[in-house]
């Protein structure tokens, strides 16, 4: 069991309900086992979440997220890349703001694919029990500017 | 620690105060085994918003669900949430629980605690109990961003396009049609009867196969509420249960020119059957010798056979002798078989050939008594009902077995130019091993199934296949004509391997199946689509660049404070609700319903939310 002062990353899953989701009931189904720091939570596609969405994230305390989508199974029309172009996007900006981009990781994860599952969650928890917690401050400035940063966007190509 | 977290960030701001009752589920023990349900249920409580907060053995039972009834009335609730097993089982069971006590369906949330909890933390009880209290939070919070919402309805085209003019097509156009429901038989060859001409006499009852392919055919050319499409195929298809648009180009104009319909179907069945498998060149011999041929090429050899011969002709010649080898390609194993092009070897069983082997080897020697019989076989697999007499017959008729390994397939070789006899070497586990060597003037490889060319509509649809690549069904015993898309059905050996009979009965269960789903003019779609808040909206058309969906998202003007502006607009009937318009509007205007990006963050505060009893 973990010592009280042990650092115990909070990990969120954001898991496609087509492929992801039914794929981690699967390794709850085969009675195989992780940690209970994660937790998953069910989306129609991960496309839909804008970049300051993850950050906000960070800011709350979540030290890491794992999106894992449907890949090249996606049932909607380019997601996957669209989703793959916010995320690289995203992680440009992290690392130059100062946050680790370890602390996210895009992957496919179909509805059967214990062992990736399985090697996804372990590698990150690994990960991020050695970067220790999320520097959430770090995490909120760079959410505002984020969001800042969509609005201008929009005025500049308005005008 | 926690501190911090408050200073950074805020709760996102709760616009209603609910009251929310949450039930948590032991399970009969799958849960409480493992998750100290009494004390979630007494943590929960402490959640702001929630109302009520109980533990039921069994809540998907009917006194559990009672029970949130009870409670909507008596406690006045407005929000519902279940901590139990998977969405997939019990979300829809729980939503029409909360319906029938008045409230809206999308007001309840369900919270997966056993696939994703007490199952996969078995050896944590403490990290699963607070893992548990955590998610449940999160679900609280959703709910306090969540608004009634309505399902969303469209007309239900009552019309039906089958894919594939097979025993399985003609058969759920037949029953389909007998039920009023007007078909479109969509069949990419010249004719009916998919692989029927080119079976001889069928296995379990000896029916001529013509006999039974004009029955069928029959019964749908005699249906004027059945549209035969021949020499056609579906190019694209797109929409949804109740409304497909459909795309099919054929050579039905009116001069035989090829042309293009257009049409809207409310239901798809594929049936569009197997390949049989094609041997590789050079395998067991195959298009080396001449005398090397399939099952299916022995059907039609078979029919061709003239005169009162006592020895099988072929070529001109007489046949000694012919060796029948089963398996080929199917139960394949890794390392001894050559992968096909896309890298995968057919590990499963195709289940039809051993009966047809022992079928064709029977009437050889009840045709041809001079002709011996060898049979080369893993194992001999006659499953059905009356397919073991098959086996025994051919045995008291002279058929010799040889039993091999799949590790260890015979091997043939050609002795001596195409009109001598070829050498099978096998080593033998009916006789403990030996090596034995056998000439055979034919061999005859029993080839299995591949899945039917349905790329199109695979494509299109997204229609899953399983590890064989067959089309999936959703659960094979529960479910077991139902595919994943809703309003497409499967029937026949597009699914699987199967013999006309299991074929004609998955095709009957898909055309009741069909049926069943023209019973109301109007079909009802969970109302995840986009929405947009006009309030917010600034007309960026952001949005618009990133919706893969014609017609989805468009930008109007409307009249708003005397000025007209440019607002985004959701065509509800052509979102998909992917999302991808959310993740770029600069004023975040535009949401799915039901996932909205508030209600994700709201579940986050509701995870991180720090529930200790001390520090509340
Ligand atoms: C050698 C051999 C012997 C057999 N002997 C027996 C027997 O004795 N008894 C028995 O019960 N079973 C037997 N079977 C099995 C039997 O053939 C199948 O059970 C049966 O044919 C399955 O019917 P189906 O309609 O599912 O598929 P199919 O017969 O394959 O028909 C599919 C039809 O769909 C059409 N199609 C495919 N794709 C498309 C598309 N994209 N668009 C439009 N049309 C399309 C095809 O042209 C075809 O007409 C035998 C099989 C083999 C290989």
């Amino acid at each position: 069991m973990l010592s009280d002062n042990k650092f115990n990353p909070k990990i969120l899953v954001l898991a496609t309900e087509a492929c992801a989701y039914p794929g981690a009931d699967a390794v709850g189904k085969a009675h195989l086992e992780y940690g209970a720091n994660v937790y998953v939570f069910r989306v129609p596609s991960p496309v839909l979440f804008p970049e300051d969405f993850y950050l906000r994230c960070y800011a709350k305390g979540i030290d890491g997220i794992l999106i894992a989508a449907c890949g090249s199974d996606c049932p909607y029309r380019g997601a996957y890349d669209r989703l793959a172009a916010h995320i690289d996007s995203l992680t440009t900006r992290m690392k130059a703001g100062g946050l680790e981009i370890q602390r996210i990781r895009l992957t496919a994860i179909c509805t059967v694919c214990i062992k990736a599952y399985l090697k996804e969650v372990g590698q990150l928890d690994e990960q991020l029990r050695a970067l220790g917690p999320v520097n959430q401050s770090v995490a909120g400035q760079l959410q505002h500017l984020a969001r800042a940063r969509m609005r201008d966007q929009s005025q500049m190509s308005a005008a | 620690m926690e501190s911090m977290k408050q200073e950074t960030v805020q709760d996102s701001a709760i616009p209603h105060t609910p009251r929310v009752g949450v039930y948590i589920c032991r399970c009969g023990g799958n849960i409480s085994d493992v998750v100290d349900t009494d004390h979630v249920a007494e943590i929960c409580r402490l959640i702001p918003g929630v109302a009520v907060s109980k533990v039921h053995t069994f809540m998907c039972s009917d006194p559990g669900q009672q029970t949130i009834s009870d409670d909507i009335r008596q406690e006045k609730l407005d929000r519902v949430v279940v901590a139990s097993c998977s969405p997939f089982l019990h979300e829809l069971t729980f939503r029409g629980a909360v319906m029938r006590s008045k409230m809206n369906p999308y007001l309840y949330e369900h919270v997966n605690i056993r696939e994703q909890c007490s199952w996969a933390h078995k050896h944590d009880p403490r990290g699963a109990t607070a893992k548990a209290i955590q998610l449940i939070s999160a679900a609280v919070g959703k709910l306090s961003h969540s608004t009634p919402l309505e399902k969303i309805r469209l007309p239900n085209h009552r019309r039906a396009m089958v894919v594939g003019g097979g025993p399985a097509g003609m058969k759920v156009a037949a029953d389909l049609a007998a039920c009023g429901i007007p078909v479109v038989l969509v069949e990419r060859s010249d004719r009916l009867g998919g692989k029927l001409p080119i079976l001889n006499r069928l296995f379990p009852n000896g029916q001529a196969a013509t006999e039974l392919a004009a029955k069928l055919e029959s019964q749908v050319l005699s249906n004027p509420k059945i549209e035969v499409l021949l020499k056609s195929e579906v190019t694209t298809v797109s929409g949804f249960i109740g409304n497909f648009e459909v795309a099919i180009h054929g050579d039905f104009g009116p001069s035989g020119h090829a042309t293009d319909i257009h049409t809207t179907v409310g239901v798809i069945v594929m049936a569009t059957g197997f390949k049989p498998y094609v041997p590789t060149d050079g395998e067991f011999n195959f298009k080396r010798h001449p005398a090397v041929v399939t099952t299916v090429d022995f059907n039609a050899l078979l029919s061709k056979q003239k005169g009162d011969a006592r020895t099988f002709q072929f070529d001109g010649r007489c046949i000694r002798s012919i060796a029948f080898i089963h398996c080929v390609g199917s139960r394949q194993v890794d390392g001894v078989h050559t992968p096909a092009v896309d890298g995968r070897i057919n590990t499963y069983c195709s289940r039809v050939c051993c009966t047809t082997v022992l079928n064709q080897a029977l009437q050889v020697r009840q045709r041809f008594p001079d002709t011996r019989v060898y049979d080369l076989h893993q194992d001999i697999r006659t499953y059905g009902r009356g397919h073991e007499e098959y086996y025994t017959d051919a045995s008291r008729a002279g058929v010799v077995f040889y039993r091999y390994h799949g590790q260890e397939p015979p091997e043939v070789t050609n002795t001596n130019g195409p009109t001598s006899p070829l050498r099978i070497s096998v080593k033998d586990y009916l006789s403990w091993g030996e090596e034995l060597e056998i000439e055979a003037d034919m061999v005859v490889l029993a080839v299995g199934m591949t899945p039917g060319p349905c790329e199109t509509l695979v494509d299109q649809l997204k229609l899953p296949r399983g590890e064989d690549r067959f089309l999936q069904e959703i659960h094979p015993k529960l479910r077991p004509v139902e595919i994943s898309v809703n309003g497409v059905l499967l029937a026949g050996t597009s699914q699987a391997p199967m013999n006309i009979q299991e074929t004609l009965a998955a095709a009957g269960a898909a055309a009741v199946k069909a049926r069943a789903m023209f019973t109301t003019e109007e079909v009802e779609l969970n109302p995840y689509v986009a929405e947009v808040d006009a309030h917010l909206c600034e007309g960026s058309g952001a949005c618009l660049t990133q919706c893969e969906y014609d017609g989805a998202l468009a930008m109007v003007e409307i009249l708003q404070d005397g000025h007209t502006v440019r607002k985004a607009h959701v065509n509800a009937g052509l979102c998909v609700g992917c999302g991808a318009c959310v993740a770029v509007c600069p004023t975040q205007a535009i949401n799915v319903s039901g996932w909205r990006i508030d209600q994700y963050d709201a579940m986050v505060d509701g995870l991180v939310r720090d529930l200790t009893p001390t520090t509340i």
